[in-house]
Formats: C-alpha cells, structure tokens, sequence
C-alpha cells in the first residue's frame, strides 16, 4: 500500500480549507487514507493509501480531489479528455508507434502541458505520483512506465520504436557517456533494476522525435538531452508506455487531472497504431474510455440495509465526486475519468457507502440461528492435551517454519540425510535459511526448546499438539498436513520406560487399541525406539533419543521422546 | 519480628530437647548430646549449628582434641591378633619353628614376621636356637604386646579413641602404631579436630522457660504416620506446630500454554456465537490462496516476494471443477457475476502454484461451496508470509478469520456482528467503523475499537464478499467476511510486547508464563 509525502499547504489549497490534526485523521477515511506522520516543521506529512485500486488518490492534487468532493465542494470538469466518439484537437502533437512493438511494449499514451514556470514543490509531487503510479500500480514499471520532458525541445512527431540492442548510443540521466540500449542494461543503475523487464526481446522500446534524438529507453530511463526537467519549465511533455492500455489510460488521466488542478493547461496528442488496440488504431490521449454503471436501489438497499432514496443515492456519489443521474428507476454513473475501480455494480455501492459517511449505518444485530461447533481437530486435540497436562506434561507451541539444519542435519545420520530430506516440503524461495522448509515432525522444536532450556529446574516434560506436513506423492498438493502429537522427556532418569507408561495412559484414556513393534527409527538409540501400530498401520514412533541426536543439539541430558500422527483416528469418528 | 509463640514453634525437635536437657552454664557439646539425649553425631551437630545460629547457645571454649581411629587393618588385629601375638601363640602350640615356616603357617610376609620377631626378642620373650630355630623363652615378657592388645580390645564400644582419655603410657603406645596419614599399614589413624564447647545463652534460657511454659517436650508428633492411625497411639499426644510461614518448596506442574489457552478462549467465544470451526492443510494452491478471491493474478500482493512458494512439487495435480473454470471466466470477464471482469487471459498454470497459505480467508473460500445457508463459520489459521522476523513480524503466524452467510447478510448486520466482536472478544468500551480496502470484499470495513487498556486500536478488518468471489463457488446470497487481529489483545493478556515471544521455546519463560 503506497504511503506518500505531502506538501500540508498545498493539500489544504486543494481542499478549499485547513483542518487540525483529528479532524484531518477523520477526514481521511474518506478516502481509506491514514495519517502515518503528521505534518514536520517543513509541513511536509506522510499519508498512507490504503486502497489499491484507487491510484487516483496517490498525489496530493488526487487526495485534495477527494476530500474537496467530500466537504461538499464540486468535482472539476476536465475538458481535455477524448471520448470513443470525439477527439479532442492535438494540433501537430503525434506519437507514431513502430509495428514490432505490438509484442514487446504496445502502448503509448501522451500529453503536452503549458502554464507558469513550474515549482519545485509541484515538481517533488509529478516525480512522486510518477514513481508511486509505476512502482504500486504498474507493477515496478512492467506495465506502465512514465517519462516527463521539456517539450519545447521537441519536435513532432515522436516516434515510439523497436531498435535494435547495440542499435544508437544515447546520454542516459545521470551518466556522462553515450551508451547502447544493452550496455545500458549491465550499466546503467536504472537498467540493472528494471532491464529484466525488455531484456527478453530482440529489440528494445524507444522514443525518439522526428530529428531522431532520443527522449527515453521505456522502462528504463530518460535521455540527458530532451529527458531532464527543472522547476521553472513552463512546457513539458508526458508519456507513459506499458502492456495494459486501460491502466495506461488510467495513469495518463491521474496525471494530466492532477496537472490541470495545478492550473496547467492540457494539450492532447494523437497516437498513431499500426496495430489494432480495444480502442482502435488512432487514439487522442487523455482519454475517457469508461462505460457507465446503471445502479438499482434494491440492490443499494440490500447490501448496504438501508432504503436511500435516488437522490441521497446521487448526493452521496457527489461528495466521491462521482456524477450520476438519474435513469428511470435507477441510477447512472460515470466514472470519474480518472478511475477505473467500478468492476461491479457493488463498487459503486461502496462510494454510496462513502459518501453517506459510516455513521449513517447502525449496527444491526443478526438474528440467523446457526449451530456453533468446533473442527474435529480442535475436538480431539483438546481431549489429548487435557490428557496430556494431567500426565504432568508442559504445553509449548512453535512456529512451523525452520531450517535444514534443525530438521534434518542435527536428526539424522549424514548418509541418512537425502532419504528423510525428501519427505519435507520445501520453500522454493526462502528468505532465509532458518525459515526454509515447512515441518515434518515436532521433535527437532522440542529439542530445540530443551537445548536452550538447561537451566530450567528438572525434570522437563513438554509436548505440543500441531500440524506438521510431509511430502506425499499421492496427494493432489504432493503432501498431506498431519495433526501430531510431539512429547518431550528430558532428565537425568528419562528412558524408554518413562515416556512408555505416559503413552499407554494416554492411548487407554483416547480409548486408542495398539501395540508397540520395535523400530529403526535413527533418531532414537536401536532398541530402545517402538513403532505404535493401531489397526495394523504405524501412527507414531517413540523411544530414547541417541546421544549423537542429543549431542548435535547440544543437550546434555538424556530424552525420550516421540510423536503420533491423528488424522486417520480423527477422520474414523 | 517473631513473637514468641512463632519462635518456640519454629524450633525442631533436636533443639526443643537440647533447651529443656541443660540448665545454664552447663557445657553442652556433640559428645555431650550424644550421651544424655542419645543423639547420632550427625543429629548433635544439626542441633548445634541451629541453635548457634539463633544465638541461643554460645561458645564457651573450643579445643584441639586428637583422636585415633581404628583402621581396617587395625580391625584385622582385634579379631585375629597383632603378628607378635600371633608369634608368640603359634610357638606355643607347636614349638620352635625357623622363620620361614612362622612366615608361611602365619600367612605373613616374611619382613612383617621380621619386625615382629625384633620387638619380641628385644625384651626376651624370644630367642634364636642354634639351628635358626625361633622358641618361646618368656611370653609375660612381651609386655607392650599386651598394652595394644588392652587398646584394641578398647574399641569395641567406640572405633574412635580419644587422646584425652588415654593415660600417658597409653599414648605412648597407640603413638607408635598409629599414622596421620597413610595409615593403611598402621592399626589406627590419628585425626585432629578442633571441638567447640557450648552454653545455654540467655536468649537460650528465656526460649527454656517459653517451652516449658507451652508445655513442649520435643516429643509431640511429627510426621503422621499410617501405623499410628493403625495403632492409634496418636491419642493423647501432641502434634509438634509447623512453621507454616516458610516458603514452599516448587512443584513443575503439567499444565496449558498460556498463548493456546487464549486461542481456546476465542474459538469458545466464536462457537457460542454460533459458528462452526474450519481448518485445512498448510500447502495450498494460488487458486484457493488468492485467484478463488478474485485477486488478479498481477495483484501486487501476489509477488514472488510476499509469498512462500513450494519447492517440491510446485504444482497442484488438478484444481478442482466447476470453480476453476467458474473462476478463471469471472476473472477474465466476469463471467455470470456482472462483473467486467479483470480483463486479463487467466493462467491455468499459475493457479496450481503451491504455496504455503497466506491468509486465513484462504480457508472461507474453501468453505463457500459446501457452506449451509444460513452459515456461520470461523477459523484460528496458520499463515505464512514472506517477512523479516521481528519484534512485530512473524514468518509464521494465527489468522482469525471467519464469513457469514445469510439473506440478512448486509452492512448493517456486518457492523452488528463486529459490535458483538468488540465487546464480546474484546473487551470494548467504544467502537467505530471505517471504510476499508481487501481486494476480495466490497464494501469493506475496519473496525476499530477503544480498549479499556490498550485505548483506539484496529481490532480488524471485514467486508461483504464480492459477488465475483461468491458465486463462482456456488453461493448465490450474501456473504460476509471478517478478520480479526487477535495477537495483540494475546501480548496484553500475556504481558508481552514482542511476538515471538507467543511462540517462546524458553520452558522455563513458558513455565512461569501468567495470564493477566
């Protein structure tokens, strides 16, 4: 969720008046915002953003928009925009796009602006909105990426090419040689960040003018020559390339709306495709691509529980300056052409939600009857601890996740290693290696616990009832998640006999028929190690643990312990 | 400060009977306990030690006694006589005899016979014949061979011969058979130890005087025993007072882990509301993780680096039908929903991922299309998130996480079931609702809740399922979706600021762990 600076004043310039901290924290709900940092000395606060889908509200002239609408102010009206019927005029402002594109990075959208010089602080907001816009909602630049220039330095038509990878040598920002598109892979900074993205393909996006010069190397960066902007420009031009041309369109309105509330005006620029797009092959950007949403007031009334009429309806969408009108029996809504978030008529019902403001809704009290029960697991894992406190054993609850040193390296024989490596599901793409491999037993915790536990008072009787997980080539996942039973003896008298008796007691009392088979288990010292067999199938293993166990984990005193596996006894009840 | 009832109760019987045995300045000593109240040494000297350290006898004099104590091989001479007796015995019966055979029918070796032999004929109880022969000249001669008889035939009452009590011939004898150390080849060994001498002090005799007034003897009753109820001889006795003021000793009890204790508490909470628990494997599926949640599949919270992947295998066999392709449409064009869909192609491939689960809602997905209706169902779910570990941050970690499913279900009776999550689970004494953001819910809601302790904080998040989420699993009426973050209130009422902590593996921490 993206979090951004904000200018104080300049965002209560926006809305139309200040507000004190409380107020302002209340205010922002609105807009599913939260105050992360208040205002510095600079003025200078943090607001964190907490809906996704909303990157209209990711800049302080978008978030002014909102809380503008809220307090009752009206929504601006953007006259630059072009529709699928009527194209707004763009002069000699084109963008030719080259037809191998279409495979690589097909789209393109674009804007001139022209106002007074412009200030540092609006400068600091474009960079931010631009990176906010392509970090959170393009995906780290994989689906929209956006350069500003100094448009007087232009010159039209800019042509959105294919060229080859050590096709031109260029000046990027920040750098003082000329370098190809691939050197810029491997060199620039920008490049090693981003250049995965284009690095695939045989040819690599890039925006030139018609004297053939350089403005960028989407993803990437700008060039030094036409890329650099200064506070104090008065003409600049924007594009924005990507993968996904409603978002594209989408970026390209936040930033030409946010823009036009700066006070500049916005020149449309026509982009020519050699390719079909949903939108055709001539596009004039900005443009207001979406379709209106008919809302019925039933279906208002059901979801939110509560009757509004079609116009506490309308009234409600204006402070979300959201315009709708009335149609017939329902409502029509236009979406601002700066979002595209009304997937779903429930979308819409939101922004009603919203714009009533929550108190509106009282809590109703359900009235539905519905049995309460807890899962079989919980049932029968509660009945085993109990069991399990009056034996006198401590419950211990561990995390899951763990290394392979823990799980396998300290439990079993070197050689042993691979076989019992092989039945623990493995995390693919570890963040570290102490958390790298989902539990196949609860042992290697319990001793864990004991081995930092020497100078707790003996004797030291643990247990924990969770899940573990084992690979299974059967399954449909390739593993199954096994509801276990893990228990801990360790004292200076702790045996086979111990741990065998509390075993015993505890399966009579589960009402658990068994017998005990002599296992190989290498965890524990060779005849010293039982098999717990229910109706001819192993559902466990308990013993003495070898000392090479014990020694790896650095306990010094003796351990029986052991594990039983419960699925097939809570299924059968 | 004691009073003095609390004193003469706290006295154990060995010093109870040490105060009533002597009067004052009478000497009181381990020997002396040992003879007129029958003590071990071991009991005297306990009694001695506790009474000093309550200053209720102090030192008159302390002295440096020696004293001999008989050794094994000593022991060997009581019973079978000194090599000299022995001589002197086997030459009587069988006559002059060389040294050799004296040696050999004496089963000494030859230098010990030797010895013996010197000592005996340098007072003249024998001699040396002409032929080499050994004979008895005067056995009443051998007269120190009588004195360490005399000695040895001492310490049948007491192993320990004290030096205070030998006369001075006596110590001159027992000198040369004894060592200080390396007594293995001597028949005693001498030890010196310093003795301290008591008296009564006059705290001491004051104590007297409050036992003889509480009419305590030392041999009221201790410890109750099966034979006397048998008997019955505890009638007309007195039991001896405990002190029961001193600490206990500490007992290791089986007993719950607080942290699972308050699991516990929230599932009881949530079934007496009327849910039903659910629960589910560890490994799942994209499709049930995220895709059957309508999150499209370029979400950014999908990213290879919010998310634990499974590295063996990577994929599902199969998702199961109708939901996948049910899913995959809605995702693509919204399919029967009236949605438009995210608009994207859906990867089939992608959906198998396995992954280990991320959130709780994982499992209300699962849940829908077997749902009742109307439904009330919750979970206590593992998760798993791709985080560093820290003090707020687990890698694993509880979601409780829940839905209702219902014609009722609306906003309204959403903000009526969070009320009753705030006050009953909770705890709280405000609550208020505010516009939320999940990708799977439309509207969503926080609630966010004050605590009588821990004030204003987000107890969770809820929203009403999408239609895109419910209907491609099979559910046509509303359905209402929550989650609670319950960790917090689990840090209040442990006492606990760091989230590890909820899983400590310190037994000892767990051990001694309290709820508030």
């Amino acid at each position: 969720m993206p979090k951004i600076e904000i200018q104080q004043d300049a965002l209560f310039a926006y809305v139309g008046r200040r507000y004190n901290e409380d107020e302002f924290v209340e205010l922002l709900t609105c807009a599913k915002a939260e105050l992360d940092e208040p205002a510095d000395e600079q003025g200078m606060m943090k607001v964190e953003l907490n809906d996704t889908n909303r990157p209209d509200l990711w800049s302080t002239a978008g978030l002014g928009r909102q809380l503008h609408a809220y307090t009752g102010g009206s929504a601006p009206a953007y006259t630059f925009f072009s529709t699928r019927d009527s194209m707004q005029p763009y002069g000699d402002r084109r963008v030719v796009v080259d037809a191998d594109l279409r495979e690589i990075r097909p789209y393109i959208a674009a804007f001139a602006v022209s106002g007074a010089g412009i200030s540092q602080v609006l400068l600091d907001d474009v960079i931010q909105t631009q990176e906010k816009l392509c970090w959170n909602y393009g995906r780290k630049r994989s689906s929209i990426a956006m350069g500003v220039y100094r448009s007087d330095l232009i010159e039209y038509p800019v042509r959105y090419s294919a060229v080859m990878p050590d096709g031109l040598r260029f000046q990027p920002l920040g750098m003082e040689e000329r370098l190809t598109p691939a050197e810029m892979l491997s060199r620039h900074p920008k490049g090693q960040e981003f250049g995965h993205i284009v690095e695939g393909f045989h040819k690599y996006p890039m925006l030139l003018d018609a004297r053939e010069r350089v403005l960028s190397f989407p993803p990437i960066t700008n060039s030094a020559d036409l890329g650099a902007v200064e506070a104090g420009d008065e003409r600049l031009f924007v594009e924005m390339t990507g993968t996904d041309l409603p978002s594209l369109l989408i970026a390209c309105a936040i930033a030409a709306c946010d823009l036009a509330d700066a006070g500049y005006d916005i020149h449309p620029v026509q982009i020519e495709y050699p390719y079909d797009t949903p939108l055709g092959r001539l596009i004039v950007t900005p443009m207001y691509f979406q379709e209106p949403v008919d809302l019925d007031t039933a279906h208002v009334a059901q979801v939110l529980g509560a009757e509004l009429s079609q116009q506490e309806i309308m009234n409600s969408l204006k402070r979300m300056a959201v315009s709708a009108s009335a149609n017939g029996s329902r409502v029509r809504v236009m979406p601002p052409a700066y979002r595209n978030d009304f997937l779903h008529p429930v979308d819409v019902i939101e922004d009603v939600m919203m714009g009533n403001g929550m108190e509106r809704f009282t809590p109703l009290a359900p009235t539905e009857f519905t049995v309460g029960r807890l899962s079989p697991v919980e049932e029968f894992a509660r009945r085993v601890k109990t069991n399990m406190v009056g034996l006198g054993y401590q419950e211990m609850i561990f995390n899951y996740l763990g290394s392979y040193r823990e799980f396998i390296g300290r439990m079993y024989p070197p050689e042993q290693h691979d076989v019992y490596a092989a039945e623990l599901v493995r995390i693919a793409n570890p963040m570290s290696e102490s958390y790298a491999y989902l539990r196949g037993s609860i042992l290697p915790h319990l001793l864990g616990a004991e081995s930092i536990s020497a100078h707790a008072v003996y004797p030291h009787r643990v247990f924990e009832f969770g899940k573990v997980a084992r690979a299974e080539a059967g399954d449909n996942y390739g593993s199954v998640t096994l509801e276990t039973l893990g228990v801990l003896i360790a004292d200076a008298s702790a045996d086979f006999n111990l741990l065998n008796q509390d075993i015993a007691a505890l399966l009579y009392f589960l009402r658990i028929e068994y017998e005990l088979r002599e296992s190989g288990d290498p965890r524990f010292i060779p005849g010293r190690a039982a098999e717990v067999i229910h109706n001819a199938h192993p559902i466990g293993v308990f013993g003495e643990l070898h000392p090479r166990v014990l020694e790896n984990w650095g306990v010094m005193v003796p351990c029986a312990a052991g594990e039983l596996f419960f699925n097939s006894l809570i299924e059968s009840r | 400060m004691q009073t003095s009832e609390e004193l003469v109760k706290s006295l154990h019987p060995l010093e109870v009977r040490v105060l009533l045995g002597f009067t004052e300045n009478q000497i009181i000593d381990a020997a002396a306990l040992e003879t007129s109240l029958g003590y071990n040494r071991g009991q005297a000297n306990q009694a001695i030690s506790w009474l000093s350290q309550k200053a209720y006898i102090e030192e008159v004099d302390r002295n440096t006694v020696t004293r001999y104590e008989l050794t094994a091989l000593g022991r060997d001479y009581r019973e079978h006589g000194t090599p000299e007796e022995r001589i002197l015995r086997v030459l009587a019966t069988n006559g002059p005899m060389s040294m050799p055979e004296l040696s050999s029918s004496l089963g000494l070796e030859n230098r010990d016979t030797g010895s013996a032999y010197g000592a005996l004929s340098k007072v003249g109880a024998v001699a040396m014949d002409g032929d080499k022969k050994v004979r008895l000249v005067d056995a009443e001669k051998a007269g120190a061979v009588k004195a360490v008889r005399a000695l040895l035939d001492r310490t049948h009452d007491s192993e320990i011969l004290e030096a205070g009590r030998l006369a001075s011939d006596e110590l001159a004898v027992i000198g040369r058979i004894s060592r200080k150390r390396g007594a293995g080849s001597a028949a005693f060994r001498q030890a010196e130890t310093e003795e301290v001498r008591y008296r009564l002090t006059a705290e001491g005799l004051r104590m007297k005087q409050l036992l003889v007034g509480a009419g305590l003897t030392g041999e009221e009753i201790g410890a109750l025993t099966p034979q006397m109820l048998r008997e019955g001889n505890w009638k007309n006795r007195r039991f001896r007072a405990y002190n029961i003021t001193l600490p206990p000793g500490r007992v290791l009890p089986g007993r719950r882990n607080p942290y699972c204790e308050y699991l516990d508490h929230v599932k009881n909470k949530l079934v007496s509301l009327g849910f039903q628990e659910f629960d589910g494997p560890l490994v799942e599926s994209e499709f049930w993780n995220s895709d059957a949640l309508f999150m499209p599949q370029f979400h950014s919270a999908r990213d290879i680096h919010d998310v634990y992947y499974v590295d063996n295998p990577r994929h599902a066999k199969a998702i199961e039908e109708p939901y996948l392709s049910q899913v995959a449409q809605t995702h693509e064009n919204g399919w029967e929903t009236h949605s438009r869909g995210w608009g994207y192609d859906f990867d089939r491939d992608f959906t198998r991922r396995l992954i280990l689960r991320s959130q709780g809602t994982v499992l209300s997905a699962k849940q829908l299309p077997t749902a009742k209706v109307p439904g009330k169902y919750f979970g206590v779910v593992r998760c798993f998130r791709y985080d560093q570990v820290d003090a707020t941050h687990l890698a694993d970690f509880y979601q409780t996480e829940g839905i209702v499913l219902g014609r009722e279900v609306n906003l309204r009776t959403l903000l009526g079931f969070l009320e009753m999550f705030a006050v009953e689970l909770a705890g709280a004494t405000e609550v208020k609702y505010v516009p939320g953001y999940f990708p799977f819910t439309e509207p969503s809601v926080e609630v966010h809740i004050k605590h009588p302790v821990l004030g204003w904080f987000e107890l969770g998040g809820s929203g009403i399922f999408r239609p895109e989420v419910t209907q491609p699993l099979g559910v046509s009426v509303p359905v209402a979706a929550w989650g609670l973050g319950i960790d917090r209130m689990a840090l209040m009422h442990l006492g606990l600021d760091d989230l590890r902590e909820l899983f400590s593996s310190d037994i000892e921490n767990v051990r001694l762990r309290r709820a508030e």
